[in-house]
């Protein structure tokens, strides 16, 4: 939430005296409303000054150029040979003379196919002006000042030039900011000054500071002729037009939906459409706004000066001169004011009379009440409209504007009435209007629910700006004990400065003993409750008073839960094996179905969708690493690194049900991508192809870490984005925990990569295997027997099977089985594979004999024999 | 008779030490079967013992023995010496270029997020923190409502948010982990958590922006808990993760979940606090965001904000890696290119 505001315009409310920007844009923010950044309007231009054409003649060698006599008020006229089309005796116009520095040049003396020019007549562009917020008529050609303008004066004072705009960041909650008179108010806080806002009391006429102006007379005028303010809200009742002694034209106005809590309007008449003074179109300018009219520009002047936003209608479109505000009807039409025509529903509020609708309350106007050169009379409006319903209107609409940014933050009720008499008054000043009808002030009717609340705004409306309590139970006021502000604080404040802080904000406070009574005026509905008001005065008072302190209380343990330590430790094995740690996105695109060969019923095809994601690309929530993993090994591959042995752990999700109505189950899992050599590159030796079984010995080695190797199974798996020979799915206790295996072919294919071993592991089923309990086994008092046997076996049959009939026929002196060797090959045929068994014979009470050993292994050759397995000769 | 065997002596260690530049074992060999051996010089002497009276006998038998140990032991030596000579000369045979690199095995990386995660739940471990985890996808009663923004707040502006369902949103923040704790523990204190883990918001990736990025999110609530706990407690933090030097300062802001809040400012780690461009001249950069719990949000948790109070944190893993290791775009994080991973090869940093 960002709003601009400058220096001078600023110094209007609030006494900057003895203030710098720099000063001031350091403490607002540490104050909390950061100055994001400070630059001057335009560039302070030098000798540019207020001059008046006195002739323009046709230059006798140029077709396109002028002969111009210029007067600076001073001295003789000066000659200026000027290109632009649109310069014409008797304008003011900015003169830059010899020696003047403009952004981009410096003036000199030249000659002009003959004529010698004594200066420049220049542009907005010349001046530095922001030209793409300026009208047509601004820009074509050079920049015609007003015909009051001073005569010698400096531009870059008559156009406020080195005016300091500052933009400020503000946090949400504090939309009061988003007003002069919000900032004003920071700043009298921080430095204990005085607010002064502009009233009929005060005049109405505020920029005294820096700018040139010459409607001091006026100034005068619309005192006498200034509205009474609207009847303060609250306990004050409501005004219709023709009571008071203004009434020239009749008005009138009801409210029929909650949604307006405050709606007030005033007519103006005589008004002529024209451009606003300069003053004010430079201070719209410098805040990024664009000048349009004077009717325009004075609302919208308004609506930064107050944070207030406004409205200006045709008076005499407005049927019956009566204003009714209500919820739109069902398939109620309303074309807007830019041009589209726009389908609303009965959740808007709409500006209407009783024949049809004139606008979005809070939103925009419609075209057909929109002030045009024709219009004779105005109606300005200044309400409150429910911020949620403004928020949604705007959305459902698709417009942005800046008063529905402010309407939907909440609105101060209390700026409603001074913010229209403002308008109405600078009407008068600087549009010619004069007052035709008293402030009519309307609410709605006071529904009464069944628990005897007002049925006001929705009741989320409070979320802002707490808006029922605002205009049901104003003023608030919060209770604080001191002790508590510094007991909470940890920091020792004395009961005065306490005082001083409110005093400085400007809220009402009583105190009696050590206990306050504090007094939150509407403008800043952000403080609602105790610590509110505490953040008030850590930050007035300094968040650097507050000291550093060590927390008391009993001692508690730092730990890790088993499944973060088992992440840990997997963590730093993977990478002391070499493995590289990466950190991959969650949200994948649909294709990666396609692209990695699942089929559409696979449990990993069914991904959860994001309703409003931001690409394509990332529009699912993964179902597994695999995706993320191959797009890390593609990249790299791409690049030519060769080596990629790769491992993350991280979330991947299985939703309950498609499409997902609740929490998907969320498994942390380990997955590692491998490809490339087996070793390092060195000078000792040729490098060796990774192969399944490194993967599975990478695999095999963390279950080992975890105690989890001698009850882990491998059995072949069936992935389809596996090779279907060397892939296995891993069982602990039966249980399965993940796969491993060589990328399909196809799938590597896909991605541009060449033989690649991936293996995916569930960390809470690891978790939850993982041995906890040892006792040491005795040490062995007698010497152990090692019978080695090579056995021939079908192809088919599973090494691990052969062990396991080896092992159950050993007997229980059979302490160990380890495969030494496995050949296929020309020597043993082309449907068998010799394997080689090294088999520790070992007995705890005695030295195994000779024959014992014979005995057991014969036991066992019998018992291969039924697999198909004979001893090899 | 002993004055023979006193030059015997000298002349055999004389013959001795003459033999030990030579290097030749059997030279060595020689001079043992010469002086020592059975019909060497010592054993000629011996047998002159039974001429000897029986007074001189034993005297003379002394020196024998004497001069015999003497010559063994010279011997040992030498030998030994000279075997150490040929076992060095056969090494430097085999010398190896001992330049040339070893048979490494392959050397990992910790990715610099996890290591930066693991750097800071280690501090708060040893400050007494458990780790709390929760869910990614989450509910939005968790995620918004119980951290204090309601439907249609403003400030859930600050967080743009990927939907799943109405209700289901990919969570913005670690917050609702505060809520879940606390849903867990209330009514016990202390709670002292920290809680890290992904998260989304829906900003177009740029250098500075991700619409997955890591959080590292902070809660303590006990009985009397001060804003200058947590003051105290994220200096501390500060100077373990930034050096025992460093300073902090925090500045108001606002979070919908906090009541005082404030950002945490360190000294800009690269210029010390004299100003550069990283701090934008400053001298601080901002590393997280805190506050006092707010009273609300302790409510929604069960808690009673009139007998406990607490403080809560909140920093961007991405943003502390940046600044620790010098990266300027928040999207090398996520390219893993291993070329810039392989820099954090291993477990220092």
């Amino acid at each position: 939430m960002d709003v601009k505001i400058t220096w001078n315009w600023l110094a209007d409310y609030v006494d900057l005296d003895g203030l710098t920007p720099q000063q001031v844009a350091m403490d607002l923010t540490h104050a909390g409303i950061p100055v994001e950044w400070m630059e001057p309007f335009a560039y302070p231009v030098e000798r540019v000054v207020v001059g008046e054409v006195l002739s323009a003649d046709p230059h006798p060698n140029a077709n396109r150029l002028r002969v111009c006599r210029v007067t600076v008020g001073t001295e003789a006229p000066v000659t200026i040979v000027c290109g632009a089309a649109n310069v014409a005796a008797g304008q003011r116009v900015p003169v830059a003379l010899e020696g003047a520095r403009l952004p981009d040049l410096t003036i000199g003396r030249s000659t002009l196919r003959g004529v010698e020019s004594q200066g420049m007549i220049c542009s907005a562009q010349e001046l530095g002006l922001p030209v793409r917020s300026l009208a047509k008529e601004q820009t074509d050609g050079i920049f015609v000042l007003p015909g009051d303008a001073p005569l010698g004066l400096s531009i870059a004072d008559y156009l406020g030039l080195g005016d300091m705009v500052m933009e400020l960041e503000l946090t949400p909650n504090r939309s009061d900011c988003l007003s002069l008179r919000g900032v004003a108010y920071e700043v009298g806080a921080i430095y204990g000054r005085t607010v002064r806002m502009p009233s009929a009391d005060t005049g109405w006429v505020q920029p005294a500071s820096g700018m040139a102006r010459s409607d001091g007379n006026d100034a005068v005028a619309a005192k006498e002729t200034a509205p009474g303010e609207p009847g303060e809200h609250g306990e004050h009742g409501e005004h219709d037009a023709g009571a008071g002694p203004a009434s020239e034209l009749p008005l009138t106005a009801t409210v029929d939906t909650p949604l307006c809590p405050l709606y007030s309007v005033q007519a103006v008449t005589g008004v002529a459409l024209g451009p606003a003074p300069i003053w004010m179109q430079m201070r719209l300018l410098a805040v990024g706004m664009r000048p349009i009219s004077n009717l325009v520009d004075i609302t919208n002047y308004v609506m930064l000066e107050w944070g207030q936003p406004l409205h200006a209608f045709d008076y005499d479109v407005i049927a019956h001169h009566h204003i009714v505000v209500r919820q739109a009807e069902v398939a109620e039409g309303l074309e807007t004011l830019d041009g589209q025509v726009r389908q609303l529903s009965p959740s808007m509020i709409v500006i209407a009379d009783p024949e049809k609708a004139l606008g979005l309350g809070g939103v925009m106007g419609g075209r057909n009440s929109e002030v045009t050169h024709t219009t004779r009379s105005v109606v300005i409006e200044s309400a409150l409209f429910d911020p949620i319903v403004t928020r949604r209107t705007g959305k459902a609409l698709q417009l942005r504007s800046e008063a529905g940014l402010r309407f939907e933050k909440g609105t101060d009720p209390d700026a409603v009435g001074p913010a229209l008499a403002r308008a109405v008054a600078l009407i008068q000043l600087y549009a010619g209007g004069r007052v035709a009808s008293p402030a009519v002030v309307k609410r709605p009717p006071l529904a009464t629910t069944s628990d005897g609340a007002l049925s006001g705004m929705s009741s989320a409306a409070s979320a802002t700006g707490s808006l029922d309590a605002d205009l049901h139970q104003r003023p608030a006021v919060i209770c604080l004990d001191a002790p508590r502000v510094s007991a909470f604080l940890g920091c020792d404040y004395a009961i005065d400065e306490l005082v001083d802080v409110c005093r400085r904000l400007q809220f009402p406070v009583q105190r009696e003993g050590q206990r306050l009574s504090v007094e939150i005026p509407a403008r800043r509905p952000d403080i609602t409750r105790e610590e509110d008001m505490i953040e008030e005065f850590a930050r007035l008072l300094s968040y650097d008073r507050i000291p550093a302190t060590e927390m008391h209380g009993p001692l508690t343990p730092g730990r890790l839960t088993p499944e973060q330590a088992l992440r840990r430790r997997l963590r730093t094995h993977l990478v002391s094996v070499g493995l590289t740690e990466v950190w991959t996105y969650s949200l994948v695109p649909g294709f990666v179905v396609t692209r990695t060969g699942l089929p559409a019923d696979h449990a990993l095809a069914q991904m959860g969708e994001l309703q409003n994601p931001l690409s394509e690309d990332r529009r699912f929530l993964r179902s597994s690493m695999l995706f993320a993993l191959l797009d890390v090994a593609q990249y790299n591959s791409h690049r030519r690194i060769r080596d990629i042995r790769v491992f993350e752990i991280g979330t991947v999700f299985s939703p309950r049900a498609l499409p997902m109505t609740e929490q998907p189950t969320e498994r942390q899992v380990l997955a590692l991508f491998l490809a490339g050599q087996a070793m390092a590159e060195s000078p000792h030796g040729k490098p060796r192809a990774l192969d399944f079984f490194d993967a599975k010995g990478i695999v095999e080695h963390l279950l080992a870490l975890l105690g989890l190797r001698a009850r882990a199974v491998f059995l072949p798996a069936d992935e389809p984005y596996l090779h279907a020979g060397q892939s296995a799915r891993i069982l602990i206790d039966g249980r399965e925990v993940g796969v491993v295996g060589q990328l399909r072919q196809s799938v590597a294919r896909e991605y541009g990569i060449g033989a690649g071993f991936y293996a995916e592991l569930c960390l809470a089923s690891l978790a939850a295997s993982a041995e906890v309990g040892l006792t040491v086994a005795e040490l062995p008092k007698f010497p152990g027997v090692a019978r080695d046997l090579a056995f021939v076996a079908p192809r088919s049959l599973a090494a691990a099977d052969l062990v396991a009939n080896v092992r159950a026929a050993g007997g229980t002196e059979l302490q160990a089985v380890t495969i030494f060797d496995v050949y296929t090959g020309d020597h043993v045929g082309s449907d068998a594979k010799s394997l080689a068994l090294r088999l520790t014979f070992q007995a705890q009470d005695r030295t195994l004999t000779d024959d014992e050993v014979s005995d057991y292994v014969n036991r066992i050759l019998a018992s291969a024999a039924r697999l198909g397995a004979a001893i090899r000769h | 008779m002993i004055e023979q065997l006193q030059a015997l002596r000298t002349r055999a260690l004389a013959r001795l030490e003459a033999l030990e530049t030579s290097g030749d074992p059997g030279a060595l060999e020689a001079w043992r079967v010469e002086f020592l051996g059975k019909k060497g010089e010592l054993s000629s002497a011996l047998r002159l013992m039974g001429s000897l009276s029986a007074e001189e006998r034993p005297v003379v038998g002394q020196v024998v023995n004497e001069v015999r140990e003497e010559l063994e032991s010279a011997f040992a030596q030498h030998k030994a010496q000279a075997e150490a000579q040929a076992l060095r000369a056969r090494e430097a045979g085999d010398a190896v270029d001992v330049t040339l690199p070893g048979r490494t095995p392959f050397l990992g990386a910790e990715h610099p997020l996890q290591k930066v995660i693991r750097r800071i739940e280690d501090i708060f471990l040893g400050l007494g923190f458990a780790i709390e985890e929760g869910p990614e996808v989450e509910l939005d009663y968790y995620n918004f409502e119980l951290m204090n923004f309601p439907k249609d707040h403003p400030a859930r502006d600050m967080q743009d948010t990927f939907f799943v369902t109405e209700d289901l949103v990919l969570r913005t923040h670690t917050s609702p982990v505060q809520a879940r704790t606390m849903e867990k523990m209330q009514p016990q204190v202390p709670v002292r958590i920290i809680a890290p883990g992904k998260t989304y918001r829906r900003d177009d990736d740029d250098a500075t922006h991700s619409h997955a990025f890591a959080q590292v999110e902070g809660l303590v609530i006990d009985r009397g808990v001060r804003m200058s706990d947590l003051k105290g407690t994220l200096l501390t933090f500060a100077r373990q993760l930034y050096g025992a030097d460093q300073e902090v300062r925090l500045r108001p802001s606002f979070f919908p979940f906090t009541e005082p809040s404030a950002e945490l400012d360190v000294r800009c780690i690269y210029c010390g606090g004299a100003g550069c461009a990283t701090c934008k001249q400053t001298g601080w950069i901002e590393i997280l965001g805190c506050g006092m719990v707010h009273p609300r949000v302790l409510e929604l948790g069960g808690y009673d904000p009139h007998e406990v109070s607490g403080f809560a944190f909140g920093m961007g893993v991405e943003r502390v890696a940046m600044l620790l290791y010098g990266v300027t775009d928040i999207r090398q994080f996520y390219l893993n290119d291993l070329r810039l991973l392989e820099q954090f090869s291993g477990l220092a940093h």
